[in-house]
């Protein structure tokens, strides 16, 4: 298998639309599960739903989390916590860039590379090249 | 049912009023330095919070808490959801059980709570947010403990160092939160997090000092 | 080691999903794999199993790339390199 994502975003559009174009990308081969918006559907983050998303992401090969920004990253926190898996070095949160972090980071994964692997070029992807010259 | 099994649900009841009479002066502090939902978040949540503690049948101040924490982390959707919740659940297990000693649990209570949120949000005092008004109950609740004072006159120290606290949030600049994205804009704004904080911390203030008048 | 020139055929070049595919390819071989883009710049070098270098070269339809393979499968990594750009990477 490969190292499985997890899209985090305060907006269910967003957290989807990410999951979408990484799956484009990356193919059947990398699971990506997507916890977007606040539990009754507005802007906003969800422990809970973070953490149902990282428990139905993993297939043991290791989970990356990439977020968006603001209580995403207090959330996840929080999520880890509730599944106890915190000091579990098989589950990584991600400073990378959303959306070019989760391509980079779905197509790294679908290569069969290691989470320390995936997780380090989702960041460099903070220096993606998209306009050529 | 003693009066300490009530006195869980009557402080969820006046923190969510509270929180709901509020919510638009919450949202607008929120919004100048961040994406003004503070009022509406927190409404949200202790809405749901008191619907959830109605309808449980274990009204104990640590299942109460404990029930205040899940709910707030689930349902706020911002910062303050895992803040508050973090905050909920140190006091839930600090406090297992009111003993005689009431005015020292108080004390507890609010130093768990301030090591909750700092363990969630790593804020130290000075980042212009809730723990600008938590550390100084905290310190000043402590204190009064010390000096023999009564639970009644503990939180009402608290809540006036909170309060003093919210104020001295103006002049600072956030590192912490989404305020902080905005650097120096961030400055002459009073912080919502720790408007809120006052609120909940004199809610309960209220709650104490109503019941015990009264009985 | 060996080196072989291909002309990049496809409409979208080696963007989004030709590029998965083709890093993909390459991290299935042990040999390295090396890739640069004649048609733009000559010097500039890419490790082609990582999508984030491979971006770097701009590569699009038209232009002529060159891998250098160099490891125990190297001569596989080429022909497989070369079926999947020659062939339809778009799909
Ligand atoms: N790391 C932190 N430590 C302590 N308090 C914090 C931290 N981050 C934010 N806060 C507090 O949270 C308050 C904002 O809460 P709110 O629920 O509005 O979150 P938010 O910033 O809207 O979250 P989001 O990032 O989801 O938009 C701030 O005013 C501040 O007091
Ligand atoms: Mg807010």
């Amino acid at each position: 298998m490969a190292v499985a994502l997890v899209i985090v975003s305060h907006s269910q559009q967003v957290a989807d639309g990410v999951r979408d174009i990484a799956e484009q990308m990356a193919g059947d081969q990398v699971v990506i599960r997507a916890a977007g918006g606040a539990a009754d559907g507005s802007l906003g983050t969800n422990a809970e739903a973070i953490a149902r998303a990282i428990t139905e992401a993993d297939q043991g090969d290791g989970v990356l989390i990439l977020v968006d920004l603001g209580s995403a990253v207090l959330s996840t926190e929080t999520a880890l916590e509730m599944l106890g898996l915190d000091a579990d070095r098989k589950v990584q949160l991600s400073n990378a860039p959303l959306v070019e972090g989760a391509v980079v980071a779905a197509v790294t994964a679908s290569t069969g590379q290691t989470l320390e692997e995936v997780a380090s070029a989702a960041l460099d992807a903070k220096d993606m090249t998209k306009v050529v010259r | 049912m003693s009066d300490n099994e009530q006195i869980g649900i009557r402080i969820v009841r006046r923190i969510q009023s509270v929180i709901h009479a509020n919510t638009a002066e919450l949202n607008a502090f929120d919004r100048p330095i961040g994406d003004g939902d503070h009022g509406t978040n927190l409404d949200r949540g202790f809405t749901a919070v008191l619907a959830k503690i109605e309808s449980q049948s274990d009204q104990s101040l640590a299942a109460v808490f404990k029930t205040t924490a899940m709910t707030l982390i689930s349902t706020v959707g911002g910062a303050a959801g895992p803040l508050y919740g973090t905050a909920f659940l140190r006091i839930s297990t600090a406090i297992p059980e009111l003993d005689g000693d009431h005015p020292r649990q108080v004390a507890a209570a609010l130093t768990a709570a301030l090591g909750g949120v700092q363990a969630r949000g790593k804020a130290t005092t000075g980042e212009k947010t809730m723990v600008d008004a938590l550390a100084p109950a905290v310190e000043v609740s402590n204190a009064a403990v010390e000096e023999g004072a009564d639970t009644v006159l503990v939180l009402e120290r608290a809540a006036t160092a909170a309060r003093t606290g919210m104020e001295a949030t103006i002049p600072m600049r956030a590192t912490k939160g989404r305020a902080s994205y905005l650097g120096e804009r961030s400055i002459g704004h009073q912080d919502p997090g720790a408007t809120s904080c006052y609120l909940i911390i004199q809610a309960v203030a209220d709650v104490v000092r109503d019941g015990s008048t009264s009985t | 080691m060996e080196e072989a020139q291909f002309t990049i055929t496809n409409s979208a070049g080696l963007h989004a999903r030709p590029a998965a595919h083709f890093v993909r390819t390459a991290a299935g071989f042990e040999s390295s794999v090396r890739v640069r883009n004649l048609s733009r710049d000559a010097e500039r070098e890419a490790d082609a199993k990582s999508i984030l270098s491979v971006m770097t070269l701009g590569i699009e339809q038209g232009h002529i790339i060159s891998i250098t393979v160099d490891g125990p499968d190297e001569a596989a990594a080429i022909e497989a390199l070369r079926a999947l750009v020659e062939g339809n990477i778009d799909k």
